[in-house]
């Protein structure tokens, strides 16, 4: 990621460190009062009525993208701080963004789909 | 016998750092940071697959969790439960630990400006500010616990 | 002189210490620990001590010194689990018996407690710790202008400038320790010395060393580098005020 600036790769760290706090936060939340209920299809508190808020699901979408950042860009501070080197570096680079992209791609046609649906 | 450079570094004194908070969090804020990020791979994959992967229904989703949860342990907690539980620790860690840094550094809250020397010194890591976002760091982690312990093993 | 004459005695005690000293043997390319018993006052230090020791028990130990007076940064070493200056810690404050004096961690062994500050000073060197004007003419030719300094503004960089290159922030970082490459505390807090100076105008320059995977991105302020700093020069906060520009797009505050 030679062409982009680290404080720019950093500044979003930041940015999507507190955008996580928020909807991290929802995600969590919603699995008051119970876990086991929040886990059920059925129920007041469960998956089903989850899927139907639609405040929540946004909240779901944007920690998807948040997180998957906020992830990959600390991942890849990590492996570069454990090792460096020409093809080391190039290969987390790599590995990193198809990484991203992979889990953007099946959480984003899960939550899709299941929008569709229901 | 010839005299050679040394290739590697002296090794560390780990006793420096594991008495402090802040090399605790730092310590904390990497592990975590690097558990965190796996567990959302596995966590999307799994959610994805429960959701049917865009064909959602009450039997894959009633399937894929039932296999992931496991037996039952304590209470209502399944291994899945425990798990999740655990994770959702570091989450209030490195969260609360995060913000503090993102204030700090961001923002510039708490952080002090230069000045003249005077002595003796002290530190900007032991000034006040510092010492309160630690406290606060340590204050929400508390509550966290006692709120996910609720949610986790009792309702 | 004139404490004396005010009454003020000066109480001179002495006590026996065991030294334990971690050596490194660039024959064999292994540490071994070397115990000796020495007799210091409370006026003396860690160096007095490691001196004495070298001249009446074991001529074969090595150390770095120069000044004897926290000056020069020569004798930084781990005394008791932290780095500080031999030359500045006194055995009778330090509290135990038995002191144990290591290398500095994070930097290569060259001898017993000498270690290779090579690549502790190209880092010190990348972030151009000099005086950087885009005239040059005018900086090194035509020399007619004084550079002007408020009060306040010497006070901006001021704290930073009193680093004497020990190495002991260095050898003190755990992301050091974790990224070799890591240009660490002392690099970064001369970085935000120069470019927080009213007369300096390279921290565009600089920019493209610290703004970097090796620069201060790594720190998350576990601020050990402040917290053993002999001279109270605060890398830790040089180095979250150099992320706060970074961030905010703001240079320095000059
Ligand atoms: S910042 Fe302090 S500890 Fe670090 S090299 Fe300078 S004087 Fe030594
Ligand atoms: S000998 Fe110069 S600083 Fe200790």
């Amino acid at each position: 990621m030679g062409m982009v600036a680290k404080s720019t790769l950093m500044k979003w760290h930041y940015i999507t460190g507190l955008i996580l706090v928020v909807v991290l936060g929802i995600h969590l939340a919603f699995r008051w009062p119970s876990y086991e209920a929040s886990i059920q299809w059925s129920g007041p508190h469960g998956v089903y009525e989850q899927l139907l808020n639609i405040g929540y699901m946004a909240a779901i979408f944007i920690l998807l993208y948040a997180a998957t950042y906020h992830a990959m860009n600390g991942l890849r501070t990590l492996l570069l701080e454990l090792h460096q080197g020409r093809y080391w570096n190039t290969a987390v680079d790599v590995v990193i963004i198809a990484l991203g992209i992979f889990i953007v791609i099946v959480g984003t046609v899960a939550l899709v789909g299941a929008l569709q649906v229901i | 016998m010839t005299e050679k450079l040394a290739t590697k570094r002296n090794p560390p004194k780990w006793s420096l750092w594991l008495r402090g908070l802040d090399e605790w969090l730092l310590i904390f804020q990497k592990v975590s940071g690097a558990i965190l990020a796996i567990y959302l791979i596995g966590h999307t994959l799994v959610i994805s697959t429960a959701l049917g992967f865009g064909h959602p229904s009450q039997l894959t989703w009633e399937r894929v969790i039932g296999l992931i949860e496991g037996p039952k342990v304590v209470g209502v907690a399944h291994v899945g439960t425990i798990i999740e539980y655990l994770i959702a620790l570091l989450v209030a860690i490195h969260g609360a630990n995060g913000i503090r840094l993102i204030l700090m550094q961001y923002f510039g809250l708490g952080l002090p400006k230069p000045e003249r020397h005077t002595y003796p010194m002290i530190p900007s890591p032991r000034k006040s500010p510092q010492l309160v976002y630690k406290y606060l760091v340590i204050a929400v982690v508390i509550v966290f616990i006692i709120l996910a312990s609720y949610v986790a093993f009792v309702g | 002189m004139s404490s004396v004459k005010a009454g003020l005695k000066i109480e001179v005690k002495r006590g026996t210490f065991t030294f334990r000293v971690k050596r490194y043997d660039p024959k064999t390319g292994d540490y071994r620990w070397s115990e000796y018993k020495v007799e210091v006052t409370n006026r003396q230090t860690v160096l007095d001590a490691l001196l004495k020791i070298k001249s009446t028990q074991d001529a074969t130990l090595a150390v770095r010194y120069s000044c004897r007076m926290g000056i020069c940064g020569s004798c930084a070493m781990v005394i008791n689990g932290v780095p500080r200056l031999a030359c500045e810690t006194k055995p009778f404050e330090l509290g135990t018996d038995v002191i144990t004096v290591e290398p500095l961690s994070n930097l290569k062994p060259i001898k017993d407690l000498v270690v290779d500050m090579d690549e502790f000073f190209e880092k010190h060197k990348s972030v151009k710790p000099w005086l950087i004007r885009r005239d040059e003419g005018e900086q090194f030719e035509k020399l007619d202008s004084y550079y002007v300094q408020t009060e306040e503004q010497l006070i901006n960089y001021l704290e930073f400038a009193y680093c004497i290159k020990c190495g002991a922030c260095y050898s003190a970082c755990p992301m050091v320790f974790l990224n070799k490459n890591y240009l660490g505390p002392q690099a970064l807090a001369a970085a935000y010395r120069w470019s927080a100076d009213n007369r300096d105008e390279g921290y565009v320059l600089r920019l493209k060393v610290i703004d970097s995977d090796n620069g201060v991105w790594s720190c998350h302020y576990s601020g050990t580098c402040s917290k053993v700093c002999p001279k109270g020069v605060d890398p830790a906060l040089a180095i979250n005020l150099l992320k706060k520009s970074l961030l905010t797009g703001k240079p320095p505050a000059r």
